[in-house]
């Protein structure tokens, strides 16, 4: 079921940055007001994002899953299945080491990747998301999410007197 | 008995015949590339007969060493092979796999006495030169590197033989083709853990040297100094 | 007009127009230029195969010299694909403000260089259609490749590597991909929704996009050290004199950054030319460039001179005589290298005259280029030509086969480069909006000076 979002459009920051003094007024939580912009705007200048950013935690997870895959090529299999070659030893730590750090980047990258992705709520292609191209005009679109009718009303005239453009309730996710 | 197979090359004794280059290219399938190829750098042999001249005309003579694969103890070109197609076998030799071998030639650029060759073509024996191939030992493919193996093929006939007869292999059973064909028998191999082989007597000499030792390889080729003196 | 208050300082629909040039529909002009491309690339495609039926025979290798122009190649263009890794990874890093029209262009041909230097480690093997021995996989046989090698190093890292870049450049996209998918009609349309990934441009997103793109960029760069590094162990490992010295891993990656800024002025000029982007492909950014070629001439300079200072005052046998072939037999292709990468260039890129001039840099860039080719060609063969046993000294020069397999190499990448070029945008387009918005006219006295706004992200930010 999706929720209800109420959006505007906006030809600059400034009144958007007032209507969205205004929603935050109503009151609406912080998280729940955000913008969509055809190139980022600094934290805080209309809408703050007070969730925090976890996903670089799972690329040291991947670093150190990738630095076990690679440690398992080079010496487990070795350890597994001894061959002689040149008087050398069967466990040679430098290519040990090479091979390691390779596959440990491999594996942070992919961490990176796919933790990052789903953080920042990208592939949800089954999901309805709130979208308007008008905003690679120079635009911004100012959402914010209601519960309910009369919440939806009061953030429309809130868009509405601070200079939103076309303000309309959507149905879909933010 | 432990093996240890080792070659002693006498250079008071070689004369630079070159007939150890033809025994081996006998024994061992190699090809003949023809002189096209040869001016390309692609000659095949096994073991070279290589020729250094020393001094300045008209006193300059000419030195021959012939230099087979030493089989090195530490072999560098065992450890660049990125398929294992080449490994230390229980006898100290260096085994090379032909079918493993995907031709990427790190091995042939690693041996510092560039020993190895490498196959640039498929190569055909017209009848009815096919007639002369051993059947010991496959022809090898484009594209895979060989060397002399101390002509395995005899060494394992000889275990063979010594085995069903149920002893020991004895000294001068396993002979390569090279040290066999040599007239004036500068070539000599061997198992030097054997304290009662001829060559662990010969390499007692103290003429021994090995080629390049500096560079750490290890060489199972050791040669015996060529002396100068009156009348040589 | 009040930059502080409008969102760019021109107009976007304008702006996009102008850096998506490339995407627009194919000309006559573009099939034929991709015709000649396709042509050389198939018959360089087909000297492969024809020397993969006959033999390595057909090129000019041969005992001592059994590494040539594949490995050559192979180095020179892994080399060349440093170039957008350093750019975008490291400019990104440093907060360069003038990076923003470069990214892309930079990071496509990281990912296409690489992709064809990653050909030819395939190519140069005696059995190609046996390359799979290399890979670990299980089997009956109990067969495994041998990770002590080099060469496997090398696999491991270059494959790292390249996941890494085309992730990098990807990423990089998403938000181009997300502006081009709201502009595009018809099945472009379609192929940009798919590929944007449904990004668009909410603040959650950007907040998280800088951050994952800071991480990938702090992640590329120690990838993209290593992998030349173990490009250079290949020949640093050998017990070839010449080869066998411990300053190679940072002298190659000295010299692939080297050659890979070269590449990507002259990549960027050409674009400049071709799309006519000159308002957002200024001076500025060939000035700055001509800089950090400068610097890395410089740089590669002073570890050639360091190599060789070592092997000329000790005089070792071996190491020598490969030296002083470089006076004798190689003395032709001596002097191109040291002409074109340090005596002919470094003063050139001295002069302020030279870096703000985008035809001067690019032919420097141009001899940038081919003397690091020759540089390749020099570690490569008069070690081998040279080596230890001079009875089997041999010289070596490619064959119609090897030079035919180069061109098509060439040609593969610039089809492939020009394929991207024409689906995707080439021009970060997010990236210069994002720098416009920034950047305001701020009066000082009697001056109009450009002032750039540096936000950072406080994490909870305050409230507008």
């Amino acid at each position: 079921m999706n929720g209800i979002v109420v959006v505007g459009l906006f030809d600059a920051v400034d009144p958007a940055a007032a209507a969205a003094r205004a929603l935050r007024a109503l009151p609406l939580p912080e998280g729940d007001v955000t913008t969509l912009s055809p190139m980022p705007l600094p934290d805080g200048a209309v809408c703050t994002d007070p969730r925090g950013i976890g996903f670089p935690r799972v690329t040291l997870v991947g670093w150190f899953v990738g630095a076990l895959a690679g440690l398992s090529l080079a010496l487990g299999t070795y350890l597994l299945y001894p061959l002689i070659t040149g008087g050398k030893a069967i466990i040679s730590v430098p290519p040990t080491l090479i091979i390691t750090y390779e596959v440990a980047m491999l594996g942070a990258l992919a961490g990176t990747v796919i933790a990052g992705f789903r953080e920042m709520g990208l592939c949800r292609f089954r999901t309805r998301l709130i979208h308007d191209p008008r905003i690679q005009e120079g635009k911004i679109l100012l959402c914010a999410r209601v519960s309910g009718d009369e919440e939806a009303k009061r953030a429309m005239e809130a868009m509405k007197s601070a200079g939103g453009i076309d303000v309309r309730p959507e149905e879909g996710e933010l | 008995m432990e093996i240890k197979w080792a070659m002693a090359i006498d250079l008071d004794r070689c004369t630079g015949c070159g007939a150890c280059v033809v025994a081996c290219v006998a024994e061992n399938n190699i090809p003949v590339v023809g002189e096209a190829e040869v001016e390309k750098g692609r000659l095949m042999q096994w073991i070279r007969v290589a020729r250094y001249w020393e001094g300045e005309h008209p006193e300059a003579q000419a030195v021959y060493l012939p230099v087979p694969c030493m089989q090195c103890e530490r072999a560098p070109c065992e450890t660049v092979c990125p398929v294992y197609a080449t490994y230390h076998n229980e006898d100290g030799l260096n085994a090379m796999v032909y079918n493993r071998c995907v031709g990427t030639r790190y091995c042939g650029n690693n041996c510092p006495y560039s020993v190895r060759v490498f196959n640039w073509f498929d190569h055909k024996w017209e009848k009815p030169l096919d007639e002369q191939l051993s059947p010991d030992l496959t022809t090898r493919s484009r594209g895979v590197m060989e060397k002399c193996t101390f002509c395995i093929q005899r060494i394992r006939r000889a275990k063979e033989t010594a085995a069903a007869e149920g002893r020991e292999i004895r000294d001068g059973e396993a002979v390569p083709a090279c040290v066999q064909t040599c007239p004036p028998g500068a070539l000599l191999f061997g198992n030097v853990a054997d304290p009662h082989s001829e060559i662990a007597r010969k390499l007692k000499d103290p003429r021994r040297f090995r080629l390049m030792e500096h560079l750490g390889t290890e060489p199972r080729v050791v040669y015996l100094k060529r002396l100068k003196g009156a009348g040589r | 007009m009040n930059g502080s208050d409008h969102l760019s300082r021109t107009d976007p629909g304008a702006l996009y127009r102008e850096l998506s040039r490339s995407n627009l529909p194919v000309t006559k002009k573009w099939w034929l230029g991709m015709g000649l491309l396709a042509i050389l690339a198939l018959w360089g495609i087909g000297c492969f195969v024809y020397m993969m039926k006959t033999g390595m025979g057909v090129t000019g290798l041969n005992r001592p010299v059994m590494w040539g122009s594949f490995i050559t190649s192979f180095v020179f263009w892994i080399g060349l694909s440093h170039s957008g890794t350093l750019i975008s990874a490291i400019l990104r890093l440093t907060n360069a403000t003038w990076r923003a029209p470069i990214l892309r262009g930079a990071e496509a041909l990281t990912a296409f260089t690489l992709m064809v230097g990653g050909l030819f480690p395939l190519i140069h093997i005696g059995r190609n259609w046996r390359f799979y021995y290399m890979i670990p996989y299980p089997n009956s046989r109990q067969l495994w490749p041998n990770l002590r090698s080099p060469l496997m190093w090398d696999a491991v890292a270059i494959n790292t590597y390249l996941l890494g870049s085309l992730t990098f450049l990807y990423f990089g996209m998403i938000p181009d991909l997300a502006i081009a998918r709201d502009h595009a009609t018809g099945w472009r349309k379609k192929f940009y929704t798919v590929l944007a990934l449904g990004f668009r441009g909410s603040h959650n997103e950007w907040r998280r996009y800088h951050v994952a793109s800071t991480i990938f960029a702090i992640l590329i760069i120690p990838v993209a050290v290593s992998v030349h590094s173990i490009v250079g162990w290949d020949f640093a490992m050998a017990k070839v004199p010449g080869w066998h010295s411990t300053i190679f891993a940072p002298y190659f990656v000295t010299g692939a950054i080297f050659s890979g800024i070269a590449a990507v002025v002259i990549v960027m000029a050409t674009l400049r030319k071709v799309f006519r982007l000159e308002r957002v492909l200024t001076v500025v950014q060939f000035e700055n460039l001509g800089k950090l070629l400068c610097m890395m001439s410089l740089l590669w300079g002073y570890f050639y001179f360091s190599d060789f200072l070592t092997v000329w005052y000790n005089r070792n046998p071996e190491e020598w005589e490969v030296f002083r072939s470089y006076a004798g037999d190689f003395l032709p292709l001596f002097l191109v290298m040291i002409l074109c990468n340090f005596v002919v260039s470094f003063p050139l890129l001295c002069m302020r005259r030279v870096r703000r001039s985008i035809p001067a840099l690019s032919f420097v860039s141009l001899l940038v280029v081919i003397g690091m080719y020759a540089e390749r060609f020099l570690i490569v063969v008069p070690s081998l030509a040279r080596r230890n046993d001079p009875f089997i000294w041999h010289d070596y020069f490619p064959s119609w086969v090897e030079f035919s397999i180069m061109a098509g190499a060439l040609a593969l990448f610039l089809l492939l480069y020009t394929i991207f070029t024409k689906l995707f945008p080439i021009m970060a387009i997010s990236d210069i909006q994002e720098h416009l918005f920034h950047t305001s006219d701020r009066k000082i006295g009697g001056v109009t000076v450009e002032s750039i706004a540096m936000p950072h992200d406080t994490g909870k930010g305050g409230h507008g």
